[in-house]
């Protein structure tokens, strides 16, 4: 019985090693497979109108995507001559998917963590945002203007994220379980499970926008939490070895303005 | 025409019309959500029932220890052990972590170009539901009186006649409600294979509020379709069951 189960694992062993090693190859007709949640306003989410900011969503015949990340996507795909397809993968399995081979970058609005960067490249920034607080509108808390205002809240973020971990940032916080998502995230404050969630402003203005019961506290100066620069950008993800694709997508950033982003941001909401 | 109706998101406060805008800007995706679900359940219930009579036939096979020679007393053996341990480990973890492992464990070797989210969640759920099935068909061979095997010794059946023609069909007919069973579970539980991307009814609707955040109403649309479907296929595993049960008939 010992040994069965040590043949066994020698043979997964040998399969998981024999894993591809070469690196992406930036010619002009590849295809660039984007990641990305696909539920994720206004960074990206899932529609079935076919217009002219929409990429069909790979594996899925109806279904297309939309968003600032599907907007950079497309920019970077035309930029350097790759033709683009999308896949739409939970959050927690961007990074597995990308370690496997299953797309080739993730543009899903995630910011650089150094925890991050231990097992995927960051490419430079393509957004920066700030982290507000969503709460009711008729909450308490909804007059607040520092982090101190918001004194033994309730506070909430989704699994696995930077907001996560700004919540012990508030004094005498009640860090309530993270949740998978901003829908879940909207419904726990909206049905007073929790007083208040921290988003990333635009994310903020687009659930405050198709909520009227919510509104958000965007803190000034010094008044909010204390970010690393790392912290405020979202990039984009790769794999270790593809250094090619990595200095060839920064390029493409390189030459996009401020202004462009705010533009695009905007557009993006406004089409959401 | 009713799609119509509704061209923009009506306010928080308006359940139905919520739904109404969710439903006309989603139903595409929605039905295709619904068609994979149903397409888990059919795949992964009639897959698992095939593979279990091979897996459950390797369980209860029995070791002549007079007749066999020795290659057949081994393999007899080694396939019972490797049939016991598929069952325990299928059985004794779940869905959802064998779905991490198995899809994320396939990508990574690279073997398969094909390899994806719904080809990967349809081999999940039949082994899965393999081993549940196979449970449920051991439960209907030991169910037949062990006297219809002796019978059918005593008429000169060899022991796979006997297995094959007198044990194997009142089995499977014992087990075919318990199978039906499987099939209604199997609507419910393929949600959790939205954990590798599947875009099944569960994650479809999910999709359906990425662009409002309008999470309560969609998911309430998703509770709708699940009870419609898990209604229906009881009905017709109940009424499969008393047409197959001629038995009842007769002491009735």
């Amino acid at each position: 019985m010992k040994r069965l189960f040590f043949v066994l694992f020698v043979l997964l062993a040998l399969t998981l090693s024999a894993c591809s090693t070469s690196s992406y190859e930036v010619e002009e007709g590849n295809t660039l497979v984007v990641g990305l949640e696909a539920a994720y306003a206004p960074y990206n989410w899932t529609t079935q109108t076919q217009n002219a900011f929409t990429v069909p969503l790979s594996g899925q015949p109806g279904a297309f995507v939309d968003g600032y990340d599907v907007v950079v996507a497309r920019h970077i795909a035309e930029e350097l001559g790759l033709v683009l397809e999308i896949k739409a993968i939970e959050w927690d399995g961007l990074i597995p998917a990308l370690q496997a081979g299953q797309i080739d970058v993730i543009i899903a609005g995630m910011s650089p963590t150094s925890e991050r960067a231990k097992t995927v490249n960051f490419s430079t920034e393509y957004y920066r945002a700030q982290q507000v607080m969503v709460v009711r509108t008729d909450s308490n808390y909804a007059s607040a203007t520092t982090l101190a205002g918001f004194t033994g809240a309730k506070v909430v973020a989704q699994l696995g994220t930077l907001q996560d971990d700004l919540i012990d940032q508030i004094p005498n916080v009640v860090h309530q379980t993270p949740l998978d998502s901003y829908n879940a995230l909207t419904n726990a404050v909206l049905s007073g499970v929790a007083d208040a969630f921290i988003a990333e402003l635009p994310v903020a203005m687009s659930i405050v926008q198709s909520n009227s019961n919510l509104t958000f506290v965007n803190f000034a100066g010094s008044n909010g939490f204390t970010l690393s620069e790392e912290d405020v950008t979202t990039a984009v993800a790769l794999r270790k070895r593809d250094t090619a694709l990595l200095e060839a997508i920064n390029g493409v950033l390189a030459n996009i303005s401020a202004e462009t982003k705010d533009a695009w941001m905007l557009a993006a909401l406004n089409r959401q | 025409m009713f799609l119509d109706v509704l061209a923009t998101l009506p306010p928080q406060s308006d359940f139905f019309g919520t739904i109404i805008y969710i439903v006309q800007s989603y139903y595409k995706i929605i039905l295709y959500g619904l068609g994979v679900t149903i397409l888990l359940s059919v795949v992964g219930t009639l897959g698992g029932f095939i593979l279990a009579m091979g897996v459950t036939q390797a369980r209860v096979v029995v070791i002549d220890a007079k007749r066999d020679r020795l290659f057949v007393k081994i393999y007899k053996a080694v396939f019972r052990q490797l049939a016991i341990i598929y069952v325990t480990v299928f059985r004794g973890t779940p869905m959802i972590v064998q779905a991490m492992i198995i899809y994320y464990g396939i990508a990574t070797t690279g073997m398969f170009s094909w390899w994806g989210p719904l080809p990967a969640g349809l081999i999940i759920v039949t082994v899965n539901t393999t081993a549940y099935i196979s449970e449920v068909l051991r439960g209907g061979l030991q169910a037949v009186d062990p006297g219809q095997m002796e019978a059918a010794r005593t008429l000169g059946m060899s022991h796979r006649q006997a297995m094959r023609k007198v044990m194997w069909p009142q089995a499977i007919k014992n087990a075919l409600p318990g199978v039906g069973n499987e099939f209604v579970v199997n609507l419910k539980d393929t949600a959790v294979l939205s954990v590798i991307s599947v875009v099944d009814l569960f994650y479809s609707v999910r999709q359906g509020a990425s662009a409002t955040y309008r999470y309560y109403e969609s998911f309430m649309i998703a509770a709708i379709l699940y009870l419609i479907l898990t209604y229906l296929s009881s009905k017709v595993v109940d009424y499969l069951s008393k047409r197959l049960d001629t038995t009842a008939e007769v002491n009735a």
